[in-house]
């Protein structure tokens, strides 16, 4: 069967796009509501739960977030930032996974043709069958969220449970949170609550509130209420993240600039050969007698 | 100097040379091929040379070690024959006649012309630029070690280089090819005196105490 709801794929031209005939499904949004979060860990449970994975026990790292970073066998993460305040020290919480940029760095960067894809609802897919572990995508992540899994050298990433949505389930992540801080919807509805809640937020004391869905990657999949929208950093989230300006000139300059350096290289190659003619020793040749002059020259020489 | 000299010849390339020439050519083939399947996801066909497309990862690095380090020591053993002299300068201001072969305004020039002092240079650099970048954004076993924009600007020298690299190996197997007798003179490792009259002619004089057979 064909995947008819693919609208971008990895490593493929321009020239030849994905089937589009089928793709008028909705882009959808999961939203993380930082301020309503307490830290419960219920979505990166479910998330191991329901996609099978088992990152190895660690070690006591002086925080309550484990493991401390993601991980092929961590697709999400709860990750605990202290920050002290006016001599108070409160913890925010951050529902760490992928983004799902609207322009995925990670997929303009990918080496192999359909490794990762991006559905036509926006959710940006990994295709583990067919990822040869290059890295690319783990270098080219504004948020650092793909990772290489040691066990068989493929990236790994949340893939907001890409296979409940297509069966019109939610994200394990969002059926399971315990505060009703992560929701779940078309981008369009969860723009609107957003809009709502920032504003809710703002005369509760919280002038600062906003949506964090950066425009530098061309907005994300999952957006993200935070208290201080001028602080990210607090967050562990980047103030402005960008497609990295290395990943750029490398798929839009180099790339053609090579490639046409290279046809070039081989046009002045052949037309050199075909028109200057072959260059020989005619001394070497078989047969070869040297001219009348020279042999008489060549006599005298001898005597 | 009589034509019973016709086909006398002379050594160009010592055997340890030669044998890491074409051991450069074998596995430079598999790393280019490898490597494109990457630079070119619609070309992945070209790796197949290694297997499977994550044959082809595994195989890149490793066989552009087998290339670059080979490369290394060959380029460090011609040293001697590539440095840049006084007279060079007018060989490359008649490269147009060098091209067209008009052979009486050509400069005499020794064991090496200018354009393949030039091609010395460029592999000197575009081999350790490879091997260096590779290094850092080589998975699973050194990229872990460095930040995403470090391996991101690896990614990107790597790939100028070796763009770089393929294109004055294509101007190399151009040359070769069309100076007929180079190809012989690498393969066998001997070239008569008269080609070295015609393409290397001071290389004579240079040869005329050592190596002369």
């Amino acid at each position: 069967m064909a995947s008819q709801d693919i609208i971008r794929r990895s490593g493929t031209s321009e020239m030849t796009p994905a089937a589009k005939g089928r793709n008028s499904s909705e882009k959808v949004a999961k939203l993380f509501d930082a301020t309503k979060c307490n830290g419960c860990k219920a979505c990166q449970v479910s998330c191991s739960e329901w996609n099978d994975l088992r990152e190895e026990v660690g070690s006591f790292q002086g925080s309550y977030q484990n493991p401390m970073s993601l991980s092929g066998q961590c697709w999400t993460l709860m990750e605990f930032h202290e920050v002290m305040e006016s001599n108070k020290l409160r913890w925010q919480f951050t529902h760490s996974a992928c983004m799902h940029c609207a322009d995925p760095a990670c997929l303009t960067a990918c080496s192999t043709s359909g490794a990762i894809i991006q559905h036509a609802n926006g959710v940006v897919d990994f295709d583990s069958d067919k990822c040869i572990g290059c890295g690319y995508c783990a270098s080219a992540c504004p948020f650092d969220v793909p990772k290489i899994d040691p066990k068989d050298n493929k990236a790994y990433k949340c893939t907001m449970c890409s296979d409940r949505l297509a069966v019109g389930l939610e994200p394990a992540c969002v059926k399971s949170c315990t505060t009703g801080a992560l929701r779940y919807g078309t981008r369009e509805d969860m723009l609107f609550y957003s809009q709502k809640r920032v504003e809710e937020l703002q005369q509760k004391g919280f002038p600062n509130a906003g949506l964090y869905n950066p425009e530098g990657v061309g907005g994300t999949g999952m957006m993200m209420i935070l208290h201080d929208i001028n602080q990210p950093e607090s967050y562990n989230m980047p103030d402005n993240p960008q497609i990295p300006l290395s990943l750029t000139l490398w798929q839009d300059w180099v790339k053609p600039l090579g490639t046409m350096g290279i046809l070039a290289t081989a046009a002045v190659a052949c037309l050199h050969k075909i028109t200057v003619g072959r260059n020989i020793v005619e001394e070497d040749q078989p047969g070869y007698q040297p001219p009348a002059e020279e042999a008489k020259q060549e006599e005298e020489d001898d005597k | 100097m009589s034509k019973h000299d016709k086909q006398e010849m002379i050594v160009r390339h010592k055997l340890f040379d030669r044998i890491c020439h074409w051991f450069i050519v074998a596995a430079g083939l598999v790393t280019f091929l490898t490597g494109f399947s990457f630079f070119y996801p619609s070309f992945q066909w070209m790796g197949a040379i290694a297997g499977t497309p994550q044959l082809a990862q595994f195989v890149h690095p490793v066989a552009g070690l087998m290339m670059c380090l080979p490369l290394m020591l060959m380029l460090v053993r011609y040293y001697k024959h590539n440095k840049w002299e006084k007279h060079d300068l007018a060989w490359m201001l008649a490269i147009k006649d060098v091209m067209f072969e008009n052979e009486d305004k050509i400069p005499p020039i020794g064991h090496y012309n200018p354009g393949q002092k030039v091609l010395f240079r460029a592999f000197v650099l575009t081999s350790i630029t490879l091997t260096v970048t590779g290094l850092i954004m080589w998975q699973p076993y050194f990229a872990p070690y460095f930040s995403a924009t470090v391996v991101g600007w690896a990614i990107v020298l790597h790939a100028i280089s070796a763009l770089i690299m393929l294109i004055f190996v294509m101007v190399h197997f151009w040359m070769a090819t069309w100076v007929e007798g180079s190809v012989t003179g690498m393969l066998y490792g001997k070239v008569s005196k008269a080609w070295c009259r015609k393409h290397h002619p001071v290389m004579l004089d240079e040869h005329s105490d050592v190596e002369k057979h």
